[in-house]
């Protein structure tokens, strides 16, 4: 197993490496000056090109490229154009708050997500399943955007329960911490709840009709029993990839939900940096996601073996 | 025990094993009272007010760096830095000398040497600083308080050079900061404005904070925008960038916030309902709308399609589209420079006056010899001042029977576009939108849209020799009168030949909190003599 994930975790060294270039390369080509963003709208085209040759701009294609590769091989994501701080500490400052709002969405999601499903497959057909396949269907029709605003109105402004913006680090205190999270990880596992719920269903539903399910409940052991230690574990291996997969998605979903509610986070990091060219945040960046998508999809593969004997590397 | 406390209970008794504690910092009263939280206009992406020109900088900057002289609300320059100046009587000779007991933030001294350094890198960045650079003889220190500035020929226009508040202002650096090359950023924020900057605690994109500066030496003046007295009363000032305005909107009415520089028109109504808030037009200056044509290419090289254009336009139109249906918040605009300021003008205005006349428009669109190629409009999506235009120019250019290429984008793509001299069908362009800050077309020193000097001009590059010949008499006036003559002929000449299309004049709204008192209108956010009740 340890020889296997080292492999892995070798082979992700190309891959992160064709994607960085494909991503350098497409922003080559895009359109969008950084330098003209920075000169303003007093600047003369000379000063504009003064700005792009401080910055490296001018430079070819190919000595870009190699430059940003030698660097990464150095340890070095380069500095931002705009802010003229080092990338990796722009990363480092949005991480905490990314990282914090994609645990506490995870959470939310496997202890809500989890039992709904076991509960409908359980009651499949019933109204009980009716209702929580209903409200499945609703949260993952609902835009995150819009569910964050509702939430916004109903807990902050009406109620006045929870704050609507911003972001207090865990080193603050929990309360603080999570106060704070609650809302835009409510919005954003929303989606992944009802996506979790419906996958848990449909793999509980199959696993419910196998042969030892009916000992089971022949040998008269108790519903609990045979519903989270026989069948749900059984039902796992479907549901350990949607959660991997959701991990992944959860990056995109942030970005949308950290801009509702103002958390400074790596999704608001993105679009800034998009809109303004800032290349080698981008960069970084799109490293940083890429290693984690390789990350995710090996933790899933390591977690089939542990609820799944029977697979092995 | 309400259900907040409720629920602070339920997540405590989780977290209390790993934080082995339930409190958040306490914060005294009188100290939040002392820290004020603002939503900027944008987001605080750079901090070199010399080497970024964007709005969000000068403000923050404003704060952090002092300028020798400050403009103040009757648009007159007046000495901040700067104790008293002599000039010769040929104009000539300039020899400035500073307030004694003024320090920088790290405690050092202001110095002659530091203001020679500073407006050195302002001047070679700065339209205003560039024009004085080219008759420069020497910029030298005298001694440790002054310092002499020594031109080939009169510049009437200093003290407004040096006070003026449109981006690069005059900021003075100590010079081992100022020393930086003017196209490169500083990365040591020391000034010896009445706040400084807190490094330490910058989130660029989310949060940037300023903290009293004890040793600041205000003028005993009463402040009036940039110029007299900066006194603080706040102790800390945290700025929190939040690109969606509903969020901002909400955090005000929340108290999550004390003060949101520029709510949007859609959201004012909402906000004005709320008893615990403040709505008031931010900026007397406004904005003057406009959209550009290419000076360069078919069809608007040619001064009769311009001129269709502006016969056609419907400035209640665009205002609407932009600012709704406050009509407070707008009015029409047969000129180009800001209403309300000493120099503008409505001379040869006629033409965007009155009933709309779509039959002559489309005559002398023929006349032109327009044909139906299409006319490559680009459109920034992402900001809704521009998209909104966008939208209304669409619409015009077809009911006058053009062909309409609508490139809708992001501003980074339009940025960089409009500064394409190549036809549009090669990457060029016809026209796009943007909007100037009131402040900035006050007159036309500061107002590099009006200028047209052909390939040196704004993007458009219209050429109008008789707009440029009345910008330097009203630079060589010696008098308000000249002035206000000059721009009359300036205004018709740039109206005749079409520089741009104003597409009228609209002001914006700021809100705060009630405990928050002190805000005044002006053309950026003044924080001295803001304070805040708990």
């Amino acid at each position: 197993m340890l020889s296997y994930i080292l492999r892995r975790i070798v082979a992700t060294l190309p891959v992160m490496a064709i994607v960085a270039l494909f991503v350098f390369s497409l922003l080559y080509i895009a359109p969008g000056d950084p330098a003209v963003v920075i000169a303003g709208d007093q600047a003369s085209p000379e000063d504009v090109e003064r700005i792009r040759q401080s910055l490296g701009l001018d430079r070819p294609f190919l000595v870009q490229f190699g430059s940003w590769v030698w660097r990464i091989l150095h340890g070095d994501l380069g500095t931002s154009i705009f802010t003229n701080l080092p990338v990796s500490a722009m990363i480092g400052q949005r991480l905490g708050p990314t990282l914090s709002l994609m645990i506490v969405t995870l959470l939310l999601t496997v202890v809500v997500a989890v039992p709904l499903g076991v509960v409908a497959a359980w009651k499949a057909g019933s109204l009980i399943d009716r209702v929580i396949m209903g409200f499945a269907v609703f949260g993952f029709s609902l835009p995150v955007f819009v569910v964050g605003y509702m939430l916004a109105y109903i807990f902050a402004l009406e109620l006045e329960w929870l704050p609507v913006q911003g972001y207090t680090p865990l080193s603050s205190g929990f309360w603080p911490w999570l106060e704070n999270l609650i809302l835009p990880a409510v919005a954003l596992g929303c989606v992944y709840i009802a996506l979790v719920a419906r996958i848990t269903r449909a793999a509980m539903l199959e696993v419910l009709q196998q042969d030892y399910i009916r000992t089971a409940k022949a040998k008269g052991l108790g519903q609990g029993g045979i519903l989270f230690i026989h069948a749900l574990k059984n039902a796992a291996v479907p549901i350990v990839t949607v959660i991997g997969i959701g991990i992944a998605l959860l990056i995109g979903g942030a970005v949308v939900t950290e801009s509702v509610f103002a958390i400074p986070g790596l999704g608001r990091l993105t679009i800034d940096a998009i809109l303004r060219r800032d290349y080698p945040v981008i960069q970084g960046i799109v490293l940083l996601f890429s290693f984690v998508y390789v990350l995710v999809n090996l933790m899933i593969d390591v977690v089939y073996t542990l609820v799944d004997p029977r697979i092995r590397y | 025990m309400d259900r907040r406390t409720v629920l602070k209970g339920l997540a405590g008794a989780g977290g209390l094993a790993l934080t082995g504690g339930l409190s958040a910092p306490a914060i005294a009263q009188g100290a939040a009272a002392r820290t004020l939280r603002f939503v900027p206009q944008a987001n605080l992406a750079n901090f070199d007010p010399i080497w970024g020109t964007q709005y969000v900088v000068r403000n923050a900057a404003a704060m952090v760096w002092d300028t020798l002289y400050g403009i103040d609300s009757s648009l007159k320059p007046q000495r901040q830095m700067v104790e008293s100046e002599e000039v010769t009587d040929d104009g000539t000779t300039w020899t400035f000398k500073l307030r004694s007991g003024l320090k920088f933030h790290d405690g050092e001294p202001v110095l002659s040497k530091d203001v020679v350094a500073s407006l050195t890198r302002w001047s070679a960045r700065d339209p205003m600083g560039l024009m004085i650079k080219a008759l420069q003889q020497e910029l030298t220190a005298v001694d440790d308080r002054t310092f002499k500035w020594v031109l080939k020929q009169p510049f009437p226009k200093m003290l407004y050079a040096l006070a003026k508040n449109n981006s690069p202002c005059g900021f003075i650096m100590p010079e081992r900061i100022a020393q930086t090359d003017p196209f490169k950023q500083i990365t040591d924020y020391v000034g010896s404005g009445p706040m400084k900057f807190v490094k330490g605690e910058w989130v660029p994109g989310a949060k940037a904070v300023f903290e009293k500066f004890a040793d600041y030496v205000p003028r005993q003046e009463k402040a009036s925008w940039l110029a007299g007295g900066k006194q603080m009363q706040l102790d800390r000032i945290e700025w929190i960038v939040m690109p969606d305005p509903a969020t901002a909107a909400a955090a005000l009415q929340n108290g999550e916030v004390d003060w949101w520089e520029n709510p949007i028109a859609d959201l004012v109504p909402v906000l004005k309902k709320n008893k615990n808030i403040s709505v008031d037009i931010g900026d007397p200056l406004g904005n003057i709308g406009s959209f550009r044509m290419n000076h360069l290419f078919a069809p608007f090289n040619d001064v009769r399609a311009r001129r269709a254009v502006l016969m056609a336009l419907s400035q209640e139109d665009y205002m609407r589209a932009i600012v709704g249906d406050d009509t407070a918040l707008w009015k029409p605009l047969p000129g180009f420079f800001t209403p309300e300021t000493p120099l503008y003008s409505e001379v040869g205005g006629e033409i965007l006056k009155g009933k709309r006349d779509f039959d002559a428009a489309k005559k002398l669109l023929a006349e032109s010899g327009y044909s139906g190629q299409p006319v490559t409009c680009i459109v920034a999506q992402d900001q809704p001042i521009t998209k909104a235009m966008g939208d209304v120019t669409a619409d015009l250019l077809k009911k006058l029977g053009m062909n309409v290429d609508f490139v809708a984008t992001d501003w980074g793509t339009v940025g960089s576009r409009r500064a394409q001299k190549t036809p549009p069908g090669q990457g060029g362009w016809n026209m796009f939108h943007t909007w100037h800050a009131g402040a900035d077309c006050i007159n036309p020193a500061p107002y590099t849209a009006i200028r047209a000097n052909g390939d040196k001009a704004w993007f458009g590059w219209p050429n109008s020799p008789g707009t440029e010949k009345e910008v330097a008499s009203w630079f060589e006036a010696k008098s308000l009168d000249e002035e206000k003559a000059a721009i009359g002929r300036l205004n018709k000449a740039a109206l005749d030949d079409v520089v741009y299309a104003p597409t009228g004049f609209f002001l914006s709204y700021t809100a705060w909190r009630k405990n928050v008192s002190g805000v005044t209108k002006g053309p950026l956010p003044f924080f001295w003599g803001v304070s805040k009740s708990a």
